[in-house]
């Protein structure tokens, strides 16, 4: 799936969140979107999702029109939020089979069972989700995307939540996700981490892009860019 | 933008007048020319004020409709003002469509208020104007505020004609036929007259009506272009 | 994925998360009760006006309960950003709508099998043979009810002061219905059948049918964010 973001522009209302942003999405890339906080990285994250319509300007997702998104398209993209998107009075097998059936993905139960197992909640399968840690909740948001197979990833923020392992696990997976032609965007402010797997950085600004190259070694554009809106300097 | 805005002005302004004029001449006839009814006196004259207060407090409701169906069509901020504006001035027409019948009411029936058809369908109406209006002014979110309001005003004028066939159901079926006759076509076995005073009382209160909408309707474009503004200026 | 069944995969989600807590549905009944116990001592009935008055009573009680029932009604999706998350995927926004008026019927229903009857009892009206007629005119309006009651607390979701704002654009437009059902129930109550009163079921039949496919087509502008 190709992405194109053409003078996308966001306002809540007074306020820009986002102005003439342009940005192009290739097959298989990993993208990380950094900016301090109030840059507009969350809200470029939900634009791309079709969860809110951009006040002007436009999103195409392999040429169609994404903002009156048709559902196929919606489809395709995700969003991982890390201990959202989940029902708290369901346990984690119903919360699975149910985005998968919605989804119209495999739901069977041997699925299921082996997205669990590969996330480490075999043996919480029964549990609800009320009871499971923010760690445990992210591990459950990772199996469902698993399962569900979007070719658009976004996520906001995941590092938070997770211990070694599960920073280990959603690595892991986001790089299978890249290796089979998936796109993946991923906003942090675990710099240093996100790069390490990220092979792009984009800079948002005051609601304005102000950084978008691949990565290199060395990179002094970046260290410069990035430098310029934290005060103390590159990580 | 400002001379196209003081011809704008000088239009309003031509429609102001002759709303002035259309009403002046409307009471005349109203109050004078015509002569007073057979059967209920000189007071039936406020029918002039009343027929037309209603018709335009339903067309009122039908702009709301209008303007809500177009916005959530293709979401121009213009459609949105002119719903909002159909329902402020709305509300007064029907406002005053119940307080000209409860005038009328009191001399004729002995009650300042009756639950009859015609009363009870505009209190209903006004009802949903109400609502409408509340709608708008408590939900914070502008866009959402307008969505809300848009679908309400669908929802309310589809509502109208089952509402409609309901109370008169109600009302016919249990009583014997009030005095205002829903059946009875102003037309009918009416001195030419009064027909006369009617329509040029229909007349000057549309005049009034599309004068004081393009008032509040500027109103509206006003407000959004401060807002435009403010944008422009906020975090650019 | 069809509408109907992706309105029936959220129906079943809706009421396994009620079967799980059931907060909305005993307080409704416990509610719709109390309500009986109120007009009990309110109007002080003799035998001979109660089945003159029950269908008024009933109904009444189930529109207050009701709209108890409908300020819960999107209650889950709010846990946890679950409506992005339903807004996210492919559903179909017709079938939220239907999914959650089905939910809400299915709710009011419950409620009403156990009500009526209790009226019955508390109020000593006779006719017991003519339930059947009862539920049937009963179980019409509040299709009406849960058709506009879903659109109209989906529009108030994010609004100030809710619990109030949505009794108030709600009712004026439940009209029809409140007149209808009432005047089905008293020709069922007096005469044993429909006969007279058959244009207004038909009014009934009609509003919901309107109603329900106007929710379907319009959901898709109600919900977007």
């Amino acid at each position: 799936m190709r992405v194109t973001a053409n003078k996308l522009a966001k306002a809540y209302g007074f306020l820009w969140a986002l102005r003439e942003l342009n940005l192009e999405l290739t097959p298989g890339e990993c993208v990380a979107l950094l900016g301090p906080n109030g840059a507009g990285k969350t809200t470029l994250l939900k634009l791309l999702a079709g969860l809110i319509p951009p006040t002007s300007g436009q999103i195409r997702l392999d040429g169609e029109d994404f903002s009156r998104g048709a559902a196929a398209l919606r489809a395709r993209v995700g969003l991982l939020e890390p201990a959202g998107h989940l029902y708290e009075n369901l346990t984690v097998r119903e919360n699975l089979a149910f985005f998968t059936r919605l989804y119209d993905r495999n739901s069977a139960a041997p699925a299921i069972d082996a997205a669990l197992a590969h996330v480490g909640l075999g043996r919480r399968a029964g549990d609800y989700v009320a009871n499971l840690s923010s760690g445990m909740k992210c591990r459950l948001s990772i199996a469902k995307w698993l399962l569900l197979q979007p070719e658009l990833l976004l996520l906001d923020e995941p590092y938070g939540v997770l211990d070694g392992s599960g920073v280990d696990l959603l690595e892991d997976f986001l790089r299978d996700q890249c290796a089979k032609g998936s796109i993946v965007v991923m906003a942090s402010h675990h710099v240093s981490r996100v790069l390490g797997l990220c092979e792009r950085a984009v800079i948002l600004s005051q609601g304005r892009l102000t950084f978008n190259e691949t990565k290199r070694q060395p990179w002094p554009s970046f260290d410069q860019a990035f430098s310029e809106f934290l005060p103390h300097g590159g990580a | 933008m400002a001379k196209q805005h003081r011809g704008v002005n000088k239009r309003k302004g031509i429609l102001g007048a002759l709303a002035l004029v259309a009403v002046a001449v409307g009471l005349y006839w109203s109050l004078i020319v015509a002569p007073p009814d057979a059967y209920q006196g000189e007071v039936q004259r406020i029918m002039y004020l009343h027929l037309p207060s209603i018709l335009i407090a339903y067309l009122s409701y039908f702009l709301v409709f209008v303007g809500s169906g177009l916005y959530l069509w293709k979401r121009e901020k213009r459609d949105d003002i002119l719903a909002h504006a159909a329902a402020e001035i709305g509300v007064l027409f029907t406002a005053l469509t119940i307080i000209e019948g409860s005038i009328w009411g009191r001399p004729t029936w002995g009650v300042w208020w009756t639950w009859d058809a015609r009363l009870t369908l505009t209190a209903i109406l006004l009802l949903i104007y109400v609502g409408y209006l509340m709608l708008r002014s408590l939900i914070e979110d502008e866009q959402r505020a307008a969505t809300a309001a848009a679908v309400l005003g669908i929802i309310g004028f589809l509502d109208i004609p089952l509402i409609h066939m309901s109370v008169y159901w109600w009302r016919t079926l249990h009583q014997p036929p009030s005095i205002l006759r829903p059946d009875k076509l102003p037309w009918e076995n009416v001195h030419p007259s009064m027909l006369t005073a009617l329509t040029i009382s229909f007349i000057g209160f549309l005049l009034l009506y599309f004068y004081l909408l393009s008032l509040r309707y500027r109103v509206g474009e006003m407000r959004q272009q401060i807002k435009a503004l403010r944008l422009e200026r906020g975090t650019g | 994925m069809t509408l109907l069944r992706q309105a029936y995969l959220l129906l079943c989600k809706d009421l396994l998360l009620e079967l799980r807590r059931r907060d909305s549905l005993l307080t409704m009944f416990f509610f719709g009760t109390l309500l009986l116990f109120v007009f009990h001592f309110s109007f002080d009935l003799v035998p001979e006006r109660v089945a003159e008055m029950a269908p008024a009573l009933l109904w009444l009680a189930f529109l207050f309960t009701g709209t108890l029932g409908l300020a819960q009604l999107f209650q889950a999706e709010r846990e946890n950003h679950c409506f992005d998350a339903l807004l996210l995927s492919p559903l179909d926004r017709g079938a939220l709508f239907l999914a959650k008026t089905g939910f809400n019927l299915i709710l009011m229903v419950l409620v009403e099998i156990v009500v009526i009857p209790l009226f019955w009892i508390l109020f000593n009206v006779r006719s017991w043979n003519l339930l059947p007629q009862v539920f049937l005119v009963t179980l019409l309006g509040t299709v009406g009810f849960c058709v506009l009651g879903t659109l109209m607390s989906a529009i108030t979701l994010r609004a100030r002061a809710r619990e109030l704002l949505l009794p108030l654009v709600l009712f004026p437009l439940m009209i029809p219905v409140i007149l209808a059902t009432i005047r089905c129930m008293e020709e069922v109550l007096r005469t044993g059948q429909i006969g007279d009163a058959m244009h207004w079921l038909r009014l009934l039949l009609g509003f919901d049918v309107i109603f329900m496919t106007a929710g379907v087509l319009i959901f898709d502008w109600v919900i977007e964010n």
